[in-house]
């Protein structure tokens, strides 16, 4: 018996997804973003890390767009770049929850019994901390850095993901192309890679564009507490964290992040929206821990 | 009858009205805010290293206070003296001075609160700076002697610390009796503390009935109180001085100040116990620029890594403009032609830190020193952080001599920079010894000058404070709180 595949081929969904106007509106937004991002060290007018002290706080003129910060810094430049870093982490991060999740939790469907309830009792465990906690007690442990940051969000952002691809998976697993498969002899990691991961991805893959929205917040957020992205490398939580003080004096240095941010989040909502609308799929909308 | 009942009707509220505005109009407050600097375990113990600072300071007197010169005036000693070597002061003490409790006030309660200090069990940080007490004795109720371990012509500076306040005999946890203008009403860091006037104070009767310090951890939130007229008295930032600037309903006061931010090298771990580095990580900032960005050009005074302030007698006077070339021939010189890399934490415990260390790391990058900079949790940063790695920093003013022995002898508590120079503290016992004023000034500028060449504390400057105040509160004077009689504040109603 074949491989019985039930999802979209993925250049159809992606016509499908283009063809609604909130999905166009999304996909536009987004890959606007992207494509700043790629190209900001390029395209920043100025040094984003020069401090002028003679032209601090100074509000938008031709020479600073968006106005300076309270070390005279460029906004505009450095709203440019402010993504950049969190995109990269968000990217990683996402991968590594993805992954890990969705293998655990299309094995635990697969095996079941005592094994599954073991393992969704210590996600169910973990998933009672706060995420902000758990990723707080890991930086704690692991530093502050970037590069423990992507292990550190993938771990906590994946719990969810274990949820969601064991529950889709158990919607698969009694079925005859599985039970034909164990039948074969083939091994669980087998029949979980070619038999029922191909039909949970659409539902990985809208949870997967969302979990990297959420991630994209939990760094920005963290880099506002101050353990997120360090400086020099300009981040939008970072920006907003050091305008919020000025806030009434200089709204410009805490608008240009605030805008980049929430255009960049609701960009990828409205094109995951789309998305799950195309493939049938009931995306979580809510963020995990909130 | 309809008459007697219209003014009966007339004449109660009228009545209650009268009451509650002759009641408010006695009831003078002060609210301020209470920023939470210890997490909520602040202590009434003034030499605690959790010393609530600001009630401490209206609740309790200290011997010897500073006047508005920066110079020892009298508080509780009436007068002080010194015998010939500085080896023993005799102090006669103000008469008729009752604590809050009723108890008078006499030579024991010094004996006891001076000699309190060197307790090993309390760790008290002010050992760094009176650990030199070996005893007091009480010659009569009114007259104490204090005998030191080694000479210290300038006693009174030390008895200036805001810490040295003067304690009951016997006084035991929780504290909060003392001689001071206010007396504690109820005490609890975490929401509300209030100060009532003492009556009985000595130096007259306090123009407030009550100050009331309300948690407000946020500087921001604080802010936001002072605008909404929830608190009368704040601390201001440069970015906030602007929001109030011709708002007739407060009064902005800038002051000279001798505090500081700064970074702490640890010079007690590799590389930084090579003193060639500690120099090249300092000289490499440009020190004016650094004030002009962090505080504005004129407010504050530009610092060759000391930590005297400007007003003090014993500052140096050093030339210390960024020197790029210089540090990177340290850097080479000690190993590091191709630049160094040190990580720096600080935390957004108040307003500019994080900016501080953001401003050195791309200053000082010219000169090949890379600076990772961590932003560590603001919860815990001086226990876990501070004192253990390079860390931001942020110091009030005090006399030359304490803040020498403080921070810079050798094994002291709050070395933050672990520097250990045996010169250096060999300087500062003879300055301490030395009665010539001029003579210990040569003394005192030669030991900061080997804090510039070796030390491990990067001070660019030292910034101006600022306050904000409702334009009601009168008796405040533009100076530094330390100068700040309380008793003579008063609310115009």
């Amino acid at each position: 018996m074949n491989t019985v595949w039930l999802a979209l081929p993925l250049p159809q969904i992606l016509r499908d997804v283009l063809a609604q106007r909130s999905g166009r509106i999304g996909m536009a937004i987004v890959c606007l973003h992207l494509a700043v991002a790629l190209a900001a060290p390029v395209i920043t007018p100025q040094d984003s890390a020069y401090q002028d002290a003679s032209a601090m706080l100074q509000s938008p003129s031709f020479s600073h767009w968006f106005g300076t910060d309270r070390l005279g810094r460029d906004v505009f430049s450095r709203t440019l770049l402010g993504g950049r870093e969190a995109m990269l982490i968000a990217t990683a991060a996402t991968f590594i929850a993805m992954a890990w999740g969705s293998a655990l939790g299309i094995l635990v469907a697969l095996i079941g019994g005592r094994t599954d309830a073991i393992v969704m009792r210590f996600i169910d465990a973990m998933m009672s901390i706060p995420w902000i906690l758990l990723v707080m007690l890991f930086i704690a442990a692991l530093g502050s850095s970037s590069a423990a940051l992507v292990p550190v969000l993938g771990f906590s952002y994946g719990l969810s993901v274990v949820y969601l691809a064991r529950a889709a998976a158990l919607d698969f697993v009694a079925r005859d192309f599985v039970l034909a498969a164990q039948a074969r002899g083939h091994s669980r990691w087998s029949i979980a890679a070619t038999e029922l991961f191909p039909n949970v991805r659409d539902s990985l893959a809208v949870q997967g564009a969302m979990q990297w929205s959420w991630i994209l917040l939990a760094v920005s957020s963290l880099s506002f507490l101050g353990m997120g992205v360090a400086p020099p490398t300009p981040d939008w939580g970072q920006m907003i964290a050091d305008a919020r003080g000025i806030m009434q004096r200089a709204p410009w240095a805490l608008i240009s992040p605030m805008l980049a941010l929430s255009s960049l989040v609701i960009g990828m909502n409205l094109a995951v929206d789309a998305w799950a609308r195309v493939t049938g799929v009931e995306r979580t909308r809510r963020v995990p821990g909130a | 009858m309809k008459f007697k009942l219209h003014a009966k009707l007339v004449a109660t509220p009228l009545v209650v009205f009268m009451t509650i505005a002759s009641a408010a109009q006695a009831d003078t407050v002060l609210r301020r805010a209470n920023d939470l600097s210890f997490g909520g375990s602040e202590s009434l113990d003034p030499i605690s290293a959790n010393r609530f600072y600001e009630v401490n300071d209206l609740i309790y007197s200290r011997l010897i206070r500073q006047d508005e010169n920066g110079r020892p005036a009298s508080e509780l000693a009436q007068t002080w003296k010194a015998n010939e070597t500085a080896t023993e002061w005799t102090l006669t003490l103000q008469p008729g001075v009752i604590f809050h409790d009723g108890s008078t006030f006499d030579a024991a309660d010094v004996k006891f609160t001076l000699e309190r200090i060197k307790d090993p069990a309390l760790e008290s940080p002010v050992t760094d700076v009176l650990g030199l007490i070996e005893a007091v004795d009480v010659v009569d109720p009114l007259t104490a002697r204090i005998r030191l371990s080694t000479p210290h012509a300038g006693l009174p500076l030390l008895l200036m610390d805001y810490r040295v306040r003067i304690l009951p005999e016997g006084a035991a946890a929780p504290f909060g009796i003392g001689t001071g203008p206010f007396m504690l009403d109820s005490y609890d860091p975490e929401s509300t503390t209030i100060l009532n006037a003492n009556t009985a104070y000595w130096e007259g009767v306090p123009k407030l009935d009550r100050i009331e310090f309300t948690a407000i951890p946020d500087s921001e939130a604080r802010n936001q109180a002072m605008l909404g007229g929830q608190i009368d008295y704040n601390g201001l930032t440069r970015d906030q001085e602007p929001l109030y600037a011709g708002n007739s309903a407060f009064t902005v006061q800038s002051y000279p100040a001798g505090g500081w931010f700064g970074i702490a090298f640890q010079g007690n771990q590799p590389p930084l116990d090579d003193p060639r580095i500690r120099k090249a990580l300092r000289i490499a900032v440009d020190r004016a620029d650094m004030l002009a960005l962090m505080s504005g050009e004129g407010n504050g005074i530009v610092s060759c890594d000391t930590p005297v302030k400007a007003s003090d007698p014993f500052r140096a006077t050093l030339d210390c403009p960024q020197d790029i070339a210089g540090a990177k021939a340290l850097l080479a010189d000690a190993g590091y032609p191709d630049g160094i890399d040190i990580e720096v934490f600080t935390a957004d415990l108040e307003p500019g830190m994080v900016q501080y260390a953001e401003v050195y790391q791309q200053q000082v990058a010219e000169a090949g020193i890379r600076v990772k900079l961590t932003v560590a949790p603001s919860d815990g940063y001086w226990d876990d952080v501070w004192l253990k790695k390079n860390a931001v920093t942020s110091w009030s003013q005090r006399p030359a001599d304490q803040f020498l022995n403080e921070a810079y002898r050798s094994g002291a508590a709050w070395n933050e920079s672990h520097f250990a120079n045996a010169a250096f503290d060999t300087l500062l016992d003879q300055a301490r010894a030395t009665l010539d004023i001029e003579k210990a000034r040569t003394l005192y500028v030669q030991a900061q000058e080997i804090l510039f060449n070796e030390g491990g504390t990067l001070i660019a400057y030292q910034e101006n404070g600022r306050r904000v105040m409702s334009a009601r509160v009168t008796g405040i004077a533009a100076q530094d709180e330390d100068y700040i009689r309380w008793h003579m504040v008063g609310m115009e109603q």
